[in-house]
């Protein structure tokens, strides 16, 4: 494969993704940052890998999740994971924090988007250091931001609206987690490529806490269903 | 003597074991003027005695800053300190450039003990003929290095380096269980304590020919100006090492 960008006519340019990954919603509460995002990988349409479990642990104290082309996400997951690995190479110990990963991720997506072959990602980079939480963005042209609660996707349309409503940067663990369960109940009803089960993890003094996959509630028993209400309407 | 056999370059190992032209390297750095390094808990003090080459000459500056939280002194060849100096300042940018935070002190300094290395193992390269002794402040704590033409590097709570350097490190030996606690100005004294152990008979000690930097936790690195040399040269005069206090 020819990697000399200058002979483009030979190297593909992404320009659109194939394998794609759901909203990632991420909230500051106080103690730490928590972030959700759910375990669907498509393929376009279809619904393809339906357990994947998306959110990295690239260091102690910081995870990384993404949406957008899985196979971009899979690939940073390992530039941040050589980062951490120099520690090693240098013999001092010294790891990054979690914003000197958010500012590597930004410059990387920046010096992509330059050479008009993107990281088609939306990424959300969360963590805890020194006693202070962190959570940045940084999406696909290498914008940066740092932010008490970051939305990727459909989310950013979605559940803003709610999260302003029911959460604020002081709330606990599980209120937080709570709001967070909420949009994906929200974002299962609205956005096509959405799937109630989500993945929750936080990080805390204590360090990184990734739990186990689980179903939202999910309604379906309104009485229009059952009774088919409608259905009768549409008969007549 | 059969040194002469032995030392013609970087690539020919002494039947002793010993790389001669390493050596005569670090000799260059024991030509050059005294440099010296003290840290306590928050500070780190850089003092250097400057060299007039004549008396129409300016003063070889010998400290220089490399970043906000990191600076460096010299002894040795000038010329090779420049080039150091000038790697350090761009991998520090680099590093800020992509993470936005500081670069490592330790690291850094493993990065110049590399490069140093690799000039002693070449056939076409000499090793640098520089010593340096950096200073500098991360998230691991306060820092003094030295770093060697052979490419080894070393952490000091205090050094100095460079020519009648042994005065200072004796002066070093009987007072460094002081220097953890210190106020920053009984530091500077210290510092310039110990350079006046350094200087020879008919030398004295003045705000054109010292120079001297400070570096601390809150504190980014700094030289003391003209007047702020004077008064701790006053100072000195009434400084009690032992106590730490001006006596009369």
């Amino acid at each position: 494969m020819i990697f000399n960008s200058e002979f483009s006519g030979q190297q593909q340019h992404t320009t659109q993704p194939i394998v794609t990954g759901g909203s990632v919603i991420a909230l500051a509460y106080k103690g730490g940052v928590v972030v959700g995002a759910d375990t669907l990988c498509s393929y376009g349409s279809m619904a393809d890998f339906k357990n994947v479990e998306k959110i990295a642990q690239v260091s102690k104290n910081t995870i990384y999740v993404s949406s957008g082309e899985f196979s971009d996400f899979q690939q940073v997951v390992r530039e941040l994971a050589k980062i951490d690995r120099s520690a090693l190479q240098y013999d001092d110990g010294v790891h990054p924090s979690p914003r000197d990963y958010g500012n590597y991720l930004a410059r990387l997506s920046y010096k992509r988007r330059c050479k008009i072959n993107p990281l088609y990602l939306q990424n959300v980079i969360a963590g805890f250091h020194n006693g202070e939480r962190y959570l940045g963005l940084v999406d696909i042209y290498g914008t940066y931001l740092e932010s008490n609660f970051v939305t990727t996707g459909f989310a950013s349309y979605f559940c803003k609206a709610i999260i302003s409503n029911y959460w604020n940067e002081n709330c606990t663990l599980d209120q937080a987690k709570q709001v967070i369960r909420e949009c994906f109940k929200v974002l299962f009803c609205r956005d096509c490529r959405a799937h109630d089960v989500i993945q929750l993890a936080y990080v805390d003094e204590q360090g990184t806490h990734i739990e186990q996959p689980e179903r939202v509630e999910t309604k379906w028993d309104f009485s229009g269903f059952k009774n088919r209400a409608n259905e009768k309407l549409h008969t007549q | 003597m059969l040194k002469h056999l032995y030392d013609t370059d970087c690539v020919t190992w002494s039947p002793q074991g010993k790389l001669f032209q390493v050596e005569y390297a670090m000799e260059a750095v024991k030509q050059g003027s005294i440099c010296l390094g003290l840290k306590s808990n928050d500070f780190v003090v850089l003092c250097s005695l400057k060299r007039q080459p004549s008396e129409l000459a300016g003063y070889q500056e010998k400290q220089f800053k490399i970043d906000d939280h990191m600076a460096i002194a010299i002894a040795g060849l000038t010329a090779d300190a420049r080039v150091l100096c000038k790697y350090m300042r761009t991998e520090c940018l680099e590093y800020k450039y992509t993470y936005e935070s500081h670069h490592p002190v330790g690291r850094l300094v493993f990065k110049v003990a590399e490069k140093s290395q690799h000039k002693t193992q070449s056939g076409a390269k000499r090793p640098y003929g520089v010593g340096l002794l950096v200073a500098g402040i991360d998230p691991n704590g306060v820092h003094l290095f030295e770093t060697c033409p052979s490419g080894n590097y070393y952490e000091y709570k205090c050094q100095a380096i460079g020519s009648r350097s042994q005065a200072a490190r004796t002066y070093f030996e009987s007072w460094f269980h002081l220097f953890e606690k210190s106020t920053l100005e009984q530091l500077i004294l210290h510092g310039l304590s110990a350079l006046k152990k350094a200087i020879m008979e008919d030398e004295e000690l003045n705000e054109k020919n010292v120079e001297v930097g400070i570096l601390g936790k809150n504190q980014k690195f700094i030289h003391l100006n003209a007047q702020e040399l004077k008064d701790y040269i006053v100072k000195l005069e009434t400084f009690n090492a032992n106590t730490q206090i001006q006596q009369e």
